[in-house]
């Protein structure tokens, strides 16, 4: 009950985020959405958002991490150009502003470090 | 306590509807709607009423914190969200200057959501990344929207069309949609 309690609460969180954004956009390209909609999307993005933790998780695990990177992140867009053209973006421009040189392919920026610390805990425990 | 108790059995009844938040949201915001929900609204008895308003109350501390974090948001996001606005809103162009100054889902609730949704409990996640995350549910929902655009204005053409976003559209684009993220 309590489990089910918090779903609720967090997808009540969800829809009202949801549908203040989709009221602006409405708002802005002059159209409407019915209630309806509303609560099918935030049904939908709901869905999304577990699946892509789920899916991240993995990813790291994969990788022998417990903690996940941006690569992950990036493996999200794997089936789809368009998206990975514009994260990459993204990811180019969050380097640049934290000074890190962007590193166009593969990133070999010290992050195994994390990984590496979250191993040896596990090496460590053993 | 007990209003959510209440809530509870009443919403097990019927399919995995989204019923919770409409009171919060539907009574002030959509009026344009409200025929179709008060058929709906009136099929129940009047208990039902009475038990909204309780949840509502209570639901409101959640809902204005929220909306404070997005506006906090709104400045960091600014700068990031810029150029995936032009992929999207390729048809109207007004929409281009002001359509980044929010994002869908605030950081904080979608980091939540993710912690959710893992199963080991120590699995953690950077900051980047999580930015990152937020980029791309951020794209996914902008999509949704623009395709359902889309669907209703091809909808359009075959009879009556009042420009209102329905469920059917997204029903449509949902399969290909969820294929592409």
């Amino acid at each position: 009950m309590a489990d089910a309690d918090k779903e609720e609460r967090l997808k009540s969180a969800l829809w009202y985020s949801i549908g203040q954004f989709v009221d602006d956009e409405c708002v802005k390209q002059n159209l409407n959405a019915t209630p309806q909609f509303i609560g099918a999307l935030t049904e939908l993005v709901y869905r999304q958002i577990s699946n892509t933790s789920r899916d991240l998780e993995t990813f790291s695990k994969h990788a022998g991490r417990r903690i996940i990177n941006e690569d992950d992140v990036m493996l999200l867009s794997r089936r789809n150009e368009g998206l990975e053209t514009v994260l990459k973006q993204v990811l180019d421009e969050m380097k640049a502003k934290e000074g890190r040189p962007a590193v166009p392919e593969k990133k070999v920026r010290g992050r195994p470090s994390g990984a590496s610390a979250g191993k040896g805990k596990g090496k460590a425990k053993q | 306590m007990p209003a959510t108790k209440d809530t509870g059995p009443a919403k097990r009844g019927r399919p995995p509807a989204f019923k919770p938040p409409r009171p919060v949201k539907s009574a002030g915001q959509k009026a344009a709607a409200a025929p179709k929900r008060a058929s709906a609204a009136a099929s129940r008895p009047a208990s039902a009423a009475k038990k909204a308003a309780p949840s509502a109350s209570k639901r409101a501390p959640m809902t204005t914190l929220i909306s404070s974090e997005s506006e906090a948001e709104d400045d960091l996001s600014d700068a990031n969200a810029d150029e995936e606005m032009e992929d999207i809103s390729e048809d109207d162009d007004r929409a281009t200057s002001t359509e980044a100054t929010r994002d869908p889902i605030p950081a904080n609730l979608l980091i939540r959501l993710l912690y959710e949704g893992f199963e080991d409990q120590n699995t953690q996640i950077q900051k980047g990344a999580m930015e990152l995350v937020g980029h791309y549910m951020n794209i996914f929902v902008r999509e949704a929207i623009a395709r359902a655009r889309f669907e209703r204005r091809g909808a359009g053409k075959g009879g009556i069309s009042d420009g209102f976003l329905q469920v059917e559209d997204l029903e449509k684009l949902a399969p290909q949609l969820v294929l592409d993220f």
